[in-house]
């Protein structure tokens, strides 16, 4: 995808050529080429401090391909990953950077887990009671920063941003204090949710919510390709001003776009909690939000290359719980995360996600 | 001398504070040449990380701080060569600067959990000023570092930006690159040395948290703060003064919620811990809403280039 405000120019720096169109394969190779960058980097980083690289490259290749257990573990994280990066690939279609999916997806893990342990009810029924509260507490979370960027131009990275903070000390506080587990003395969580997600192929560890991102990512592929709402948010995203006189009530359209990732997000959430965590605690989260940031940024819009890049960005979150064993921090990985993007701006970063953020309306 | 609890509440918001005004401040430099450097999460713990591991081994703390600014400046110099000379994203390169500033801190930090910073800043008292009572220690009884940000610095960044020409040209770089490049201004070199020179100054503002506000390393040490020093530069109208008042809001609700503990007002300590960030949020939304809805507010409009990288011959 070429940016719509780059087009009609032909431009030179002194020494780099800037490439105002790039067809989808090269781009794709060079955003491969950024993450092989940083793994290597990140490789030496280990060798450096004294660890084997290869050992531990090796080690992590054998406990996530070499057995059933390890791909499936992959694939419970990479299910709230790739849904929130669906989230932030939507709103990145019209350059609107919404950072606090780690917030919306606390959020909605907890009015989930609101409904689900003080009601009982049918599994299907308390199911979707519980998906629709993860909907709307994902979509409120980000609506004063909708209303705030859409109508008075505040710049909703860092709204959004501050928000995670204030998500991840909420989720605590109803965690350690206000449902906390009574009966559990041992871990500061809520009792566990009255329905579960049924598990997939028969396993115990992955469950049916690990469909949801495939099929969104599929529904999202068609809208943005097939729709005239997908091609209007695509227009607004490459020129607000452009849209506005094409008679598209862009504020509008930009609050309900934020309103969308925020529920998609908060969806994240009631689905990891209903298939994977079970119990709501303040470390529901192992940075999935952030990491779905990574992946929307890697995928570059597209929502065929955000499958690939999500299950990939799982893995290497697996990889980092495995490390840990080895001495190594979990934050290791985040650095990591860094130098990819490092990769992608480097190499990538002119395509759909070239230029400043939110060109805003007069 | 026992304080009354406002005073009591002011030393301490003006500590807390010191933080975001140095990174605020840094980033505030950064911005005017035109350069967005979401970053500061990260430099805040690369400057405190620095500390921590260096202060370790040496004898002053004022070594410690040198080591702090110079970690956070070396990652600053890195970040403005990739989005100045390379033409990065600047949103995407300043979140990896996030990413890998908060990943690498708390790696290397992870061998000093738990134990206090050896050599810290002692308070430096005021003769006189600080003998006035209740006032006097509440105002004139810190660190060197918290007088020097709040005092020297803001000083010093106003009559660079707005009574020097090196300030005007450093300006006109971030309102229009284009038109400082024809009158002789090196805009990339403008750029390079100020955004590195803003990094050094969150990397100051993370060694003074390791030096002297909590002297202990802990996982994640900025906790936000430098996402409240970006929101206080818009709050601020990238003006240094208002920057410092916006630093000391900031620091009275981090007060607040130890003072609400101390005095037992039954304020679930949750709800104190959010209060920082919301006022933050409320800090950069109300002054916007209210423009919105036509009252006169003092005008905050960023820096025409912030956040567009510069190609010569885009005229």
């Amino acid at each position: 995808m070429s940016s719509v405000s780059d087009a009609g120019h032909t431009r030179r720096s002194v020494h780099l050529e800037r490439r105002l169109h790039v067809e989808p394969r090269r781009a794709a190779l060079v955003r491969l080429l950024g993450v092989a960058t940083a793994l290597l980097i990140a490789g030496v980083f280990l060798q450096v401090t004294g660890r084997s690289a290869f050992a531990l490259a090796g080690e992590v290749i054998r406990s996530t391909f070499g057995q059933r257990r390890g791909l499936e573990e992959t694939a419970v994280i990479a299910t709230p990953i790739l849904l929130d990066a669906i989230a932030v690939a939507i709103a990145l279609r019209m350059r609107i950077w919404n950072i606090g999916a780690e917030g919306q997806f606390y959020i909605g893990a907890w009015a989930a887990a609101g409904i689900g342990i003080h009601f009982n009810l049918p599994t299907p029924l308390l199911l979707l009671m519980m998906a629709g509260a993860g909907v709307i507490g994902g979509a409120l979370w980000i609506l004063v920063p909708a209303i705030a960027r859409a109508h008075w131009n505040v710049n909703e990275i860092i709204t959004t941003l501050l928000l995670n903070f204030v998500a991840v000390t909420w989720v605590e506080w109803f965690s350690i204090d206000i449902w906390r587990d009574k009966q559990a003395a041992v871990i500061q969580a809520t009792p566990l949710v009255n329905a579960r997600l049924p598990g997939l192929f028969g396993s115990t560890t992955l469950h049916a919510g690990f469909l949801l991102p495939l099929a969104l990512a599929v529904v999202a592929w068609f809208v943005f390709r097939n729709t005239r709402w997908g091609f209007e948010v695509d227009m607004i995203g490459g020129n607000p001003r452009a849209a506005e006189f094409a008679g598209i009530n862009v504020r509008r359209r930009i609050v309900t776009v934020m309103l969308i990732s925020g529920a998609i997000a908060g969806l994240s959430g009631m689905v990891h909690l209903a298939g994977a965590a079970g119990r709501l605690q303040g470390t529901i989260s192992n940075s999935y939000g952030f990491s779905g940031f990574i992946v929307a940024a890697l995928a570059g819009g597209s929502f065929v290359g955000l499958v690939a890049g999500g299950l990939f960005i799982a893995l290497l979150l697996h990889s980092g719980i495995l490390l840990q064993t080895a001495g190594l921090s979990i934050y290791i990985v985040l650095a990591i995360y860094g130098l990819v993007l490092v990769g992608i701006a480097v190499a990538g970063g002119r395509s759909s996600l070239a230029g400043p953020p939110g060109e805003t309306l007069p | 001398m026992k304080l009354n609890i406002f005073l009591a509440a002011l030393r301490t918001a003006i500590d807390a504070g010191t933080v975001v005004v140095l990174a605020g401040m840094g980033e505030l430099l950064t911005e005017r040449v035109g350069v967005l450097n979401l970053g500061q999460e990260g430099l805040i713990g690369i400057g405190a990380v620095a500390a921590v591991i260096v202060s370790d081994g040496a004898s002053s703390p004022w070594v410690a701080l040198l080591a702090g600014m110079l970690a956070a400046g070396i990652l600053g110099l890195l970040f403005a060569t990739s989005v100045v000379i390379v033409r990065t994203n600047q949103v995407l390169t300043g979140l990896a600067v996030v990413l890998v500033g908060v990943g690498l801190s708390n790696q290397l930090g992870n061998n000093y959990q738990g134990s206090p910073v050896e050599h810290t800043f002692a308070p430096l008292r005021i003769p006189i000023l600080a003998d006035i009572p209740q006032v006097g220690p509440a105002l004139f009884d810190h660190t060197l570092i918290v007088y020097i940000s709040y005092l020297v610095l803001p000083t010093v960044v106003a009559i660079l930006l707005f009574r020097t020409r090196h300030g005007m040209n450093l300006r006109a770089v971030g309102e229009n690159p284009a038109a400082a490049d024809a009158a002789g201004v090196n805009v990339a070199g403008m750029r390079l040395l100020y955004t590195t020179i803003g990094a050094a100054l969150s990397g100051a503002g993370g060694a003074f948290l390791m030096l002297v506000f909590t002297p202990v390393w802990s996982v994640n040490v900025a906790r936000g703060r430098g996402w409240v020093a970006l929101a206080v530069v818009i709050f601020a109208a990238w003006r240094p003064s208002l920057l410092v008042f916006g630093a000391l809001l900031f620091g009275a609700m981090i007060s607040l919620g130890f003072i609400a503990q101390e005095q037992n007002w039954g304020i679930p300590s949750f709800v104190l811990a959010m209060l920082p960030y919301l006022v933050t949020l409320a800090l950069i939304i109300i002054p916007s809403a209210l423009a919105r809805f036509g009252f006169k507010v003092r005008s905050s409009v960023a820096p025409g280039a912030l956040a567009i990288p510069y190609f010569r011959e885009e005229r």
